[in-house]
């Protein structure tokens, strides 16, 4: 389907550089696609990765979006800032992903009770973790491994909105086009999933203290 | 054991997310920043909301390595090729049914034309024709008849039926 871009919006997202690139590889510039593969891999695979909960599966996924970006240059117009376009087809590339896994998973797991990333139960997570740690002496790596617990106990949409935020820069209008929802619904979760992170990350650095069940493990959005 | 966390109600929570993150205009952020100084349990939120948000820088981000960025190139590449190939593949199909095309075209073209011409312009000389064809005896004979100059001769010729195979071939 033909998408219409007024002038002025045209002009606009032409100031983005990586927009330029694009439209390079719309006419076959493969120097400009590689270009874009290498200014953009790491950041794709890292959020795909936050995304998915597996490295092989993040990389595999970030190929396959490329492959799609790749497969839709010549209907490329530019709408919206590159890196809101590659991560609105990183979304969509995700949520596949965890749909399939998510039904393989009801077919051979049905007493499993994870949410639909079969993130580990944050609880138990943090149980596991904390018990190492008497002293609250915490090294980098461990520092690492429950904030990156912490993450994983956030809802999909609130923990996308947040990798978005933190390491992409977007501003809550280019979340929104990402997800797919309004700038306000992405205020509320934004406010939501940084609530969660505190309420579960605070007592745990400041005392070691194991959360209640359930804090920061909500997955309403 | 750590106080709990100040509790505020979700719609200054929400303000105070949207401030750290600056997306409130200018008198939004003024009345945060009025509230900071005056409130100490916002404040205090605030401080944790940020170092929580602080606490993100701590995952680990790292890049790909030289393999994913050559399989990825790689795997483009082939995916490029093979659109080549059935683009040209496609191309002598795309040929033959563009010609055939252009030929139905031409014929329903030249139909349509012939019947439009046939049915809004019709034949000045059509009714000169039929009187043609109804007289094509007579004209076939016409330089016998010529020479005869008798009218009356010729129904008695008919009469006696002197001639009847010539006139039954003639009619």
């Amino acid at each position: 389907m033909a998408v219409v871009v007024s002038e002025s919006s045209a002009r606009r997202y032409a100031l983005d550089p990586d927009v330029r690139l694009m439209l390079e590889v719309r006419d076959d510039n493969a120097a400009a696609f590689e270009e874009l593969v290498l200014r953009y891999q790491g950041r794709l695979v890292s959020v795909l990765d936050h995304l998915v909960g597996n490295r092989d599966r993040a990389e595999d996924l970030a190929q396959e979006v490329f492959l799609r970006l790749y497969r839709a240059r010549k209907s490329y117009q530019p709408t919206a800032k590159f890196a809101t376009w590659l991560f609105t087809i990183a979304n969509h590339a995700a949520a596949n992903a965890l749909r399939n896994e998510s039904r393989r998973r009801e077919v051979t797991l049905p007493s499993r009770d994870s949410g639909p990333m079969g993130a580990r139960p944050l609880d138990r997570m943090i149980q596991a973790s904390s018990g190492a740690m008497p002293a609250r002496q915490l090294d980098k790596a461990e520092v690492r491994e429950v904030v990156r617990m912490a993450l994983d106990a956030l809802s999909e949409r609130q923990r996308l909105a947040v990798l978005l935020n933190k390491f992409e820069g977007m501003c809550y209008a280019d979340i929104a086009a990402v997800m797919e929802m309004s700038p306000q619904a992405v205020k509320s979760l934004l406010s939501r999933a940084r609530c969660n992170l505190r309420e579960v990350l605070e007592p745990y650095f400041e005392n070691g203290d194991r959360p209640a069940p359930g804090n920061g493990a909500s997955d309403e959005d | 054991m750590s106080e709990q966390p100040a509790q505020i109600d979700t719609a200054l929570q929400e303000q105070l997310v949207a401030y750290l993150d600056g997306e409130l205009d200018a008198e939004a952020s003024r009345r945060i920043e009025e509230l900071l100084t005056t409130d100490a349990k916002v404040r205090a939120t605030m401080q944790e909301l940020d170092h929580t948000w602080q606490l993100l820088d701590e995952l680990d981000t790292g890049g790909v390595d030289e393999r994913f960025t050559r399989s990825t190139l790689e795997m483009v590449a082939v995916a490029a090729a093979d659109e080549v190939e059935q683009t040209r593949a496609a191309a002598p199909r795309r040929r033959r049914l563009r010609w055939l095309a252009i030929a139905v075209g031409a014929t329903a073209a030249g139909l349509a034309g012939f019947a439009a011409t046939a049915m809004f312009w019709p034949d000045p000389d059509k009714k000169t024709n039929e009187r043609l064809v109804e007289n094509l005896p007579v004209l076939e004979n016409l330089d016998q008849y010529c020479q005869v100059e008798n009218v009356e001769f010729l129904r008695m010729l008919q009469q006696e039926r002197l001639f009847a195979e010539e006139a039954d071939d003639g009619k």
